[in-house]
């Protein structure tokens, strides 16, 4: 049985001449179910992290856009991503967040499957299915599992290139925040919430820098006041030594850290350059999430579950832990001073296609138009100017790429020019 | 419902105090307490915790019922929702306070009720008192939403007025269904 793709319809969403964007990408209700199939059955996906699941048996009940998935840690020490839709009439296997467990008992009927989706065990094989029944065939459905220094990603296509090309020199950048120091990083969380609006108003929003006087001075203020830390105005924006890049739909904050003296062991890592000049900041990895950690898991074309988890450095100490927590918690998250001020705008912006005048108002995303392009040194496409709309043009042409493809082979990857120095070279 | 470990109990003194008095003042504080937030009064309402205070509030997880230890990840294990000393509480305020919280211009219209008043009394001037509340919020047109918990709280007596030093909000869901979490409880 194969359910495929019913629309062949082009989508022109986005004007890359003008920056004009189509509002109704946000809230048409045929639109978001071909997102389902055409980005989120297609792309890789963040599902998690290794440090939430350590140990053998330890699983986390994730998502893949809709789909509930169970990420599983096998005997073998193996991930596994796994449909959490019992093969006998689709009940879930597990209905908690987390734990660990030798096997997934179905409580319906009470098939039960290993920790890599095998069907192990069928009430009556013999008495109720006459011994008829291929239990090898009947598996939990698997997508395809692959790591970045300890981000893990799925995906359902059996087309789709690896990750690293799926990557591809956005990793350059990555290194710099997550391969710098041998530990690692430990998530916490996540927070789970529900914002009135699409997924996609979160992601393009992570490199706008724009808003963020606007948005945030009040949270920016009061922590500079109370906590001394810097002050978001827009001189700090225009003046800020710092560029974004963009490869393959993920964007990347560059700041450069010139002068900055990194020690040895981060020098040997990433290669001089890399480890004394370029720090990796906010960044968005297509299609859907924004690094680092939170996941917009779509609930419809208005309606988003965030889960918001804490990246910090495994060899912190405790109390340097404690204490990135209780920031992290305190600015972003379902209870931020930053985040809470950007929903009702991301609702607005998510609602404002959705009626007949609205939709005739096209968004306007002009600005910085034609100051990206390729760079000397820095690899994908570069602008130097930190305030800019190019990430939300270069998020919304991927995403138009991905809606208008049959399949992979329609869908892009940029070249990988990046020389990767360090012994932290490899994926 | 137990706060306190047998070995706890013994060290604790109950004869301090007539205990249906004790509880009328924490009914009447706890009282007055919504009544702050609920008319936005809230710079009254910090000053009622300490200046070691801490506010937490943890997540809440689905786990099995013979592994219901791990369905509230304890303070300085995990990424709570709040867990604000003073100064992170004064950002909070002072964000409030600058006419561009956004997230809370206009305003929320919040009604606490806050009831099922329990304390276990710790010394003379520290008591742990345990509250239930329901809290409705609604904004800007038809955003509405309703918070369910319970609150665990050490509060100590300072200058004869009893002050939150700790208080723990542990809420009644696993996905939060509000936008976002502007409001105190
Ligand atoms: S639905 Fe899972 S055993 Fe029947
Ligand atoms: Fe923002």
């Amino acid at each position: 049985m194969t359910i495929t793709t019913t629309s062949t319809k082009k989508y022109k969403i986005l004007d890359p001449e003008t920056g004009a964007l189509d509002p109704r990408i946000y809230s048409d209700e045929t639109i978001y179910r071909e997102e389902m199939e055409k980005v989120f059955g297609r792309s890789w996906l963040l599902i998690g992290h290794e440090s939430l699941v350590p140990n053998p048996g330890d699983f986390f009940h994730t998502y893949m856009g809709e789909e509930p998935v169970i990420l599983t840690r096998d005997r073998q020490g193996g991930l596994n991503a796994m449909l959490n839709v019992c093969r006998h009439r689709g009940a879930r296997l597990t209905r908690t967040d987390d734990g660990n467990c030798a096997s997934f008992m179905c409580v319906y009927h009470g098939w039960t499957y290993g920790l890599d989706g095998a069907l192990e065990y069928v009430p009556g094989e013999e008495q109720a299915y006459d011994n008829k029944l291929d239990k090898t065939k009947l598996g939990l459905r698997r997508a395809r599992v692959e790591t970045y220094a300890g981000l893990i990603f799925a995906t359902w296509a059996p087309d789709a290139p690896s990750l690293e090309d799926f990557l591809g020199d956005a990793r350059w950048y990555l290194d710099t925040e997550y391969k710098r120091r041998p530990a690692g990083f430990i998530a916490y969380g996540p927070q789970k919430w529900i914002q009135p609006v699409n997924w996609k108003t979160s992601v393009d929003n992570c490199s706008d820098w724009y808003h963020v006087p606007t948005t945030h001075s009040s949270a920016s203020n009061a922590l500079a006041r109370v906590m001394g830390a810097t002050r978001y105005t827009h001189e700090w924006n225009w003046t800020v030594p710092a560029k974004h890049a963009f490869v393959n739909g993920h964007q990347i904050a560059v700041f450069e850290t010139t002068g900055h003296e990194a020690p040895a062991e981060e020098v040997e890592r990433l290669g001089e350059f890399r480890a004394n000049n370029v720090a990796a900041s906010a960044s968005s990895i297509f299609p859907n999430t924004v690094l680092g950690m939170r996941l917009a898991i779509p609930r419809g074309p208005l309606q988003t579950e965030f889960w918001h988890f804490a990246l910090v450095p495994a060899d912190a100490t405790e109390e340097e832990k404690r204490v990135l927590r209780m920031e992290h918690a305190s600015q972003n998250g379902a209870a931020g001073t930053f985040e809470a001020d950007d929903i009702d705008n991301w609702r607005q912006v998510s609602n404002s296609g959705a009626t007949f005048i609205g939709a005739q108002q096209e968004q306007l995303l002009n600005m910085g138009l034609g100051n990206a392009g390729p760079h000397d040194v820095y690899p994908g496409m570069v602008t130097d100017r930190f305030v800019s709309e190019h990430n939300q043009r270069a998020f919304y042409l991927r995403y138009q790429e991905f809606m208008n493809a049959g399949s992979w082979a329609d869908i892009s990857l940029e070249p990988q020019t990046a020389v990767y120095e360090g012994t932290t070279a490899e994926m | 419902m137990t706060l306190f470990s047998e070995e706890q109990r013994e060290s604790v003194q109950t004869a301090f105090l007539d205990p249906q008095s004790l509880w009328n003042d924490l009914n009447h504080f706890y009282i007055r307490e919504a009544w702050l937030l609920d008319d936005r009064r809230f710079r009254e309402w910090f000053a009622l915790f300490t200046e070691d205070m801490m506010y937490f509030m943890p997540r809440r997880k689905n786990v099995p019922v013979r592994e219901a230890h791990r369905e509230i990840p304890p303070i300085g294990t995990d990424l709570p929702y709040y867990e604000d000393d003073r100064k992170l509480m004064e950002v909070r305020l002072q964000r409030l306070e600058s006419g561009m919280g956004w997230a809370e211009e206009p305003p929320s219209r919040t009604r606490h009720l806050v009831g099922n008043l329990v304390i276990e009394t710790v010394g003379e001037d520290e008591v742990v008192a345990k509250t239930g509340f329901i809290c409705y919020r609604s904004q800007l047109e038809v955003d509405q939403s309703i918070y369910a918990g319970s609150r665990t709280d050490v509060l100590r007596r300072e200058d004869s007025e009893w002050r939150i030093a700790h208080r723990t909000i542990v809420l009644d869901a696993n996905v939060i269904l509000d936008k976002n979490i502007s409001i105190f409880f």
